[in-house]
């Protein structure tokens, strides 16, 4: 899984696409009207057709859809952004917590190194050990 | 180096010849090198590693080391400028208008980034709105939408040295945790091993003193002669221990 920013960028990206998705709906689904009373539809047979008339129930649940998507997107991303690390932490903050890490590390690496040695020692008292009840 | 000089303009070519200079790479300058460069990290006190370029090095082998870095910290790879530094291009620099002022405190940039998003959310309403009424003005909001995105991936990019920090703090926790697991493990387990000492001890004090008794005494064939009578007795003593 991604960073936090990352999955912020491709979240952005991804709404600018549904932002021209819900375009490209509105464009390919409406419907046709005449402007003037004598006007009419003609019915072209031949050529490919420029709009694909949904009827109008289906064409307002297609558009609530989208809106609801986008909206929910839009909420995703400002989640993402609360979610980010460390909002409240400031750069001075953050090298100090650094530092006090890199000293506590350090620390606990000599202990880790002093436990590491008392093993082996205490392994070696306990080969020493076997290898004399192996003996008789 | 003259003599490779005719080989690089064969025009009967197929494929480009390699750069002249390949031909320095001989087993002997390559040893030669390494010692120079040995001599020189002993000299200087600098892990061998760490060193990419010796100073002075003799005429045939200057060809085996990297070209020094670029004076000005600018050059030029398949015509596209580059720079040392890589640094972030200010808004203003890329020729967009800044809509939320620099700030310095993280906790701004996220309210920015919420704002951006708001807005972003508002200009697309208006401009479907616009696009039903006045397609013509449609242009102008496109390019506000286009604002508002460049802003929000700019005010990304300017987290991202604050992310790194905060990421390397968390791989620093982890280090940390990691470290005191361990530690616990092994004293867990030293405790144990201790304890079974101390558990045979007791019953094996006594039989190391016998051990070393046989040992000085009867050396060599006779030693091997019992063995099993000694594990057997060993055994019985192991076991009256376990009873006391």
């Amino acid at each position: 899984m991604a960073d936090i920013l990352t999955q912020l960028q491709e979240a952005m990206d991804t709404l600018c696409t549904m932002f021209i998705a819900g375009f490209y709906y509105v464009e390919r689904h409406h419907d046709l009207k005449p402007f003037s009373p004598t006007d009419k539809i003609p019915e072209l047979k031949d050529a490919p057709k420029e709009v694909e008339t949904l009827d109008p129930q289906t064409f307002q649940a297609g558009q609530a859809e989208i809106a609801n998507d986008l909206v929910n997107h839009a909420r995703l991303i400002e989640a993402l952004v609360s979610a980010l690390p460390g909002l409240d932490n400031s750069e001075r903050d953050q090298l100090q917590m650094i530092r006090d890490l890199e000293e506590e590390i350090a620390e606990v690496e000599t202990q880790r190194l002093e436990a590491v040695k008392e093993r082996d020692e205490v392994l070696e008292q306990l080969d020493g050990l076997l290898k004399t009840v192996l003996r008789h | 180096m003259e003599n490779h000089d005719d080989d690089t303009n064969k025009v009967t070519a197929f494929w480009p010849d390699p750069p002249p200079f390949w031909r320095d790479f001989t087993p002997q300058n390559l040893a030669r090198y390494s010692r120079l460069k040995e001599d020189y990290s002993q000299q200087q006190g600098l892990d061998a590693d760490s060193i990419t370029r010796i100073p002075d090095v003799p005429e045939p082998l200057i060809n085996l080391q990297p070209p020094p870095e670029p004076t000005d910290g600018k050059w030029t790879a398949f015509s596209e400028p580059e720079t040392l530094t890589q640094t972030l291009l200010s808004l203003e620099e890329a020729g967009i208008q800044r809509l939320a002022p620099a700030t310095e405190t993280e906790l701004d940039r996220g309210l920015v980034l919420k704002k951006l998003t708001r807005s972003l959310m508002l200009n697309y309403l208006e401009l479907v709105g616009l696009m039903s009424h006045n397609p013509d003005h449609a242009a102008d909001k496109v390019e506000d939408l286009k604002t508002l995105m460049f802003n929000f991936h700019h005010t990304l990019n300017e987290y991202r040295p604050h992310h790194a920090r905060e990421q390397l703090i968390h791989l620093m926790q982890d280090q940390l945790e990691a470290k005191r697991r361990e530690m616990a493990g092994i004293r867990s387990v030293v405790d144990k091993a201790k304890r079974m000492i101390e558990g045979l001890a007791s019953i094996q004090v006594p039989q190391v003193d016998h051990a070393a008794d046989v040992k000085g005494v009867k050396p060599g064939t006779k030693d091997e002669l019992k063995p099993e009578l000694r594990r057997d007795a060993a055994a019985w003593e192991a076991i009256g221990a376990e009873f006391f």
